[in-house]
């Protein structure tokens, strides 16, 4: 099973340099945080999908709707009933608690989905590349890439682990809260301890293939800004200055 | 190429010394196989070579080490990367790139070496290995012997001079074994390259230019295959088997060395030993003999797809009678896992069902399943957590819902049946694996299972642990257990199961009797599946037998001496 996000398309936006690929992240998260009404951050979730759509990254879409449903429906309940409005609809809610909930939901997924995006069309060595050319040091920007890496190899061993607990008959959702707590007990100690003996292995192989070897790093993959890369920061640049408007101006 | 010279090493809080005292030369282009019992020092000497220990492993080393005619001490293994190749047994770990050629470009990357130069070592190592048309690919979605071939790709990419194995081919199957070695053979042919490898199975160093055997951290044996083929009861003592057809030709008392099942079954009919007459009714008539119970699992047309798309099973359909004991084979990624995931619950069928005593399993709780059909997990460290081995054992039937006193009587009937007793207040993680697999045996017994499936249990022990893991589980059979076991191990298939279940890309393509699978060489082979050596030479001679004791027994010598004398075969 494989529990990276990265899909192999070689779209047009695949072929964006990491860094074009990095501002245009940075300034969708701008533009979300912006604004707390539906309308503007609808239109944005409206760009983001075109954008994601252009990267033929929507596919993994399917892998987090569960979360971005999840966040959703938290995100409108919860500031429907606990925000304050003067336009009542029914019970406590108001019509300002109820659309600066559904904005919130639109942000958070927004800012997720952008994420996604990101991740399905740009590997993780190119990230690291980027993160060097912007001047962040190697030893840190691969650590940030180990620690994406090691998200799905934690996830396959927790699997694992509770794949073997269950066939010894535990069932965690037996008992209390406390109780419950204390079912995970045999999942959280082989789940740490096998993580430890990976991240083990894991730097004895890094060093084994000369981790660290030499000062300075060469580059098998090859990054660089192409006339693609202008007209993306350009298109990006005109739309968040059009947020800028719709937020300050009008 | 590499000189140890009084070399001793102790681990940081281990009590005895993992090495004491070593000293080597091993020769530029020499072909080394190292072996010996776990916890010998085999691992420990590997390491030492490419600085491993002491730079990421604490302890106290003693004694010169030279590499290249360079004293190694203070270098750490990035410093050696460029002359000491490191390949790993778990090749999951060693893999961390989203693709194949990226994966094979980080060493030299490392190294800064210029791109053009990288790139014609990415393509150079890739082809070697047989992965350079795969080169876009996802590491993740490789079988697991292309894993290890790019694994070894990558370290090759460093352009080392001394290439170290340590247990390359445990977690493959035969056909990824092979393509392995096969490509580790190519590349001797384009320059001289030093190899250690450690292999827990003499048979698979035998085309290596010397053998060291270590035992308690000591040289014990060292020479060239030929000087060690006739030293059987010397490789016995160090907890090894002797090479199967040098035991094979002692117990004839038939001399000469064998390189192949060919050559042994040739200088077997031109001895004076023949094939016993009957042989083959007799063994069969063995097998006809072992009387199996009741239906107790019905598998029936199951289907199973994940979630991402992948077909894992189509169509299996079979069924267990209490008391059988059955082999899942086939390849990684066949489907042999997912099958027994079904058998207690833990994956839901796509469609299909599955029947235990007439009763579908569809509906039913898998803690309840848990209690009827009992899984061992390859990897007891999927589930060891207790503290002490005792309450690791009493977790399942606790669960039940039995009372302390029943718990008790459980944990204490399990202990005894994996040779524990006694070992209740022992700490699992101080334990060998050989014991923590034993552990995480009793904890699924100590539940009562009808039947208990074992995936691959016999990975990681070394021979002494197998032969124990292995009459144990022949032991729980024998008191009335119905056994499934998945191994890539054609010995411990052959040797202990009476039936064998052959799986190709999630569909079950043959069920028989082990004796009916072992004797068709070639639909094995098609599978990428090879018989044992004893196996391989008792099918030359015509007798279905499945051990090398099977084989002896059915040999006898032929009352006149063969005419005319046939000259024996000289290696």
């Amino acid at each position: 099973m494989n529990l990276f996000l990265y899909l192999e398309k070689g779209t047009s936006i695949h072929g964006l340099d990491p860094r074009t690929k990095m501002f245009l992240l940075l300034g969708s998260f701008v533009a979300a945080v912006l604004f707390s009404r539906p309308g503007p951050l609808f239109a944005l979730l409206v760009v983001l999908l075109v954008y994601g759509a252009l990267g033929r990254s929507l596919g993994n879409l399917r892998r987090i709707w569960f979360l971005l449903l999840g966040i959703a429906i938290f995100s409108v309940v919860s500031w429907s009933i606990f925000a304050r409005g003067s336009t009542p609809l029914f019970w406590r809610v108001t019509w300002e608690s109820l659309s600066f909930g559904v904005g919130a939901a639109i942000k958070i997924d927004g800012m997720i989905i952008s994420g996604l995006i990101f991740l399905s069309t740009t590997r993780i060595e190119e990230i690291v590349l980027g993160l060097i050319r912007l001047r962040v040091p190697y030893q840190a920007a691969f650590a940030f890439s180990l620690g994406i890496r090691m998200v799905p190899t934690i996830i396959g061993t927790a699997m694992t682990v509770i794949e073997a607990q269950r066939s010894r008959g535990l069932d965690l959702e037996r008992g209390g809260l406390l109780g419950r707590l204390r079912n995970h007990i045999p999942l959280l100690v082989p789940i740490l301890l096998q993580t430890l003996r990976g991240t083990d292995q894991l730097a004895k192989a890094l060093e084994s293939r000369g981790f660290g070897a030499a000062r300075e790093r060469s580059s098998y993959l090859e990054i660089g800004f192409h006339p693609a890369d202008v007209i993306a920061l350009t298109v990006g640049a005109v739309v968040l200055a059009a947020f800028f408007v719709v937020r300050f101006a009008l | 190429m590499i000189r140890l010279d009084s070399v001793s090493f102790r681990y940081r809080a281990a009590s005895e010394p993992a090495l004491s005292n070593v000293s080597l030369h091993i020769r530029p282009g020499e072909l080394v196989g190292l072996l010996g019992r776990s916890g010998s020092g085999r691992s420990t000497l590997a390491s030492t070579l490419n600085g491993t220990i002491p730079h990421l492993a604490r302890g106290d080393l003693k004694g010169r080490i030279s590499v290249a005619g360079e004293d190694i001490q203070g270098q750490r293994p990035r410093d050696l990367a460029d002359r000491v190749g490191f390949l790993f047994q778990d090749f999951e770990a060693q893999l961390f790139s989203t693709n194949v050629a990226l994966e094979v470009a980080f060493g030299p990357e490392n190294l800064g070496l210029p791109r053009e130069e990288i790139s014609r070592r990415v393509e150079r190592c890739l082809r070697l290995v047989g992965l350079y048309e795969l080169r876009h690919k996802m590491p993740a979605g490789l079988s697991g012997g292309q894993k290890q071939r790019l694994a070894l790709a990558s370290v090759l990419a460093l352009d080392p001079q001394i290439l170290v194995l340590d247990e390359p081919t445990s977690d493959l199957d035969p056909a990824g074994r092979r393509d392995l070695m096969e490509a580790i053979r190519s590349l001797r042919r384009d320059r001289p390259l030093t190899l250690v490898m450690i292999d827990p199975e003499i048979d698979e160093l035998a085309w290596m230019d010397r053998l060291i055997v270590l035992d308690q951290g000591r040289v014990a044996l060292d020479g060239t295959p030929a000087a060690l083929w006739g030293a059987t009861g010397p490789l016995e003592n160090l907890g090894l088997k002797g090479f199967t057809l040098a035991r094979l030709a002692t117990a004839l008392g038939v001399s000469g060395r064998w390189e192949s099942a060919e050559q042994a079954a040739a200088a077997i009919t031109a001895s004076e030993w023949q094939v016993k007459e009957g042989a083959a009714d007799l063994l069969r008539k063995v097998d006809a003999e072992r009387k199996n119970g009741e239906v107790l699992l019905e598998v029936e047309d199951l289907d199973h797809r994940y979630s991402d798309g992948t077909q894992a099973l189509s169509g299996a359909s079979f069924t267990i009678r209490q008391g059988e004991f059955v082999a899942i084979l086939g390849q990684n990624g066949s489907g042999k896992t997912t099958l027994v995931k079904h058998l207690n619950g833990i994956l839901v069928p796509t469609s299909g069902d599955i029947r235990l005593s007439g009763r579908s399993l569809r509906g039913q709780p898998s803690t309840r399943l848990s209690r009827l059909v009992g899984l061992v997990f390859q990897n007891p460290d999927h589930q060891i957590f207790a503290e002490r081995v005792w309450d690791e054992v009493a977790f399942g039937p606790r669960l039940q819902g039995l009372s302390e006193k029943d718990v008790a009587r459980c944990v204490e009937e399990a202990l005894e049946a994996v040779g524990l007793a006694g070992a209740g207040d022992l700490d699992p993680f101080v334990l060998t694996k050989g014991i923590r697999q034993r552990v995480a045996v009793a904890s699924t017994l100590a539940t009562k299972p009808e039947v208990i499936v074992l995936d691959e249990p016999t990975t990681g022990l070394d021979q002494r642990e197998l032969d124990g893991m292995m009459a144990l589980i022949q032991r729980l059979n024998q008191a009335g257990h119905t056994i499934v076991i998945i191994t890539h191990s054609m010995s411990v298939a052959a040797a202990y199961a009476r039936r064998v279940i052959l799986m190709r890309n999630g569909r079950i393509v043959r069920d028989a009797s082990a004796r009916e699978i072992f004797s068709d060489e070639s639909s094995l082979l098609d599978l990428g599946l090879t018989p044992p050596p004893a196996v391989q030479v008792a099918n030359r001679l015509g007798v279905p037998a499945l051990t090398l004791d099977e084989l002896i027994g059915s040999l006898a010598r032929s009352p006149l001496p063969p005419s005319p004398p046939a000259p024996l075969p000289r290696p």
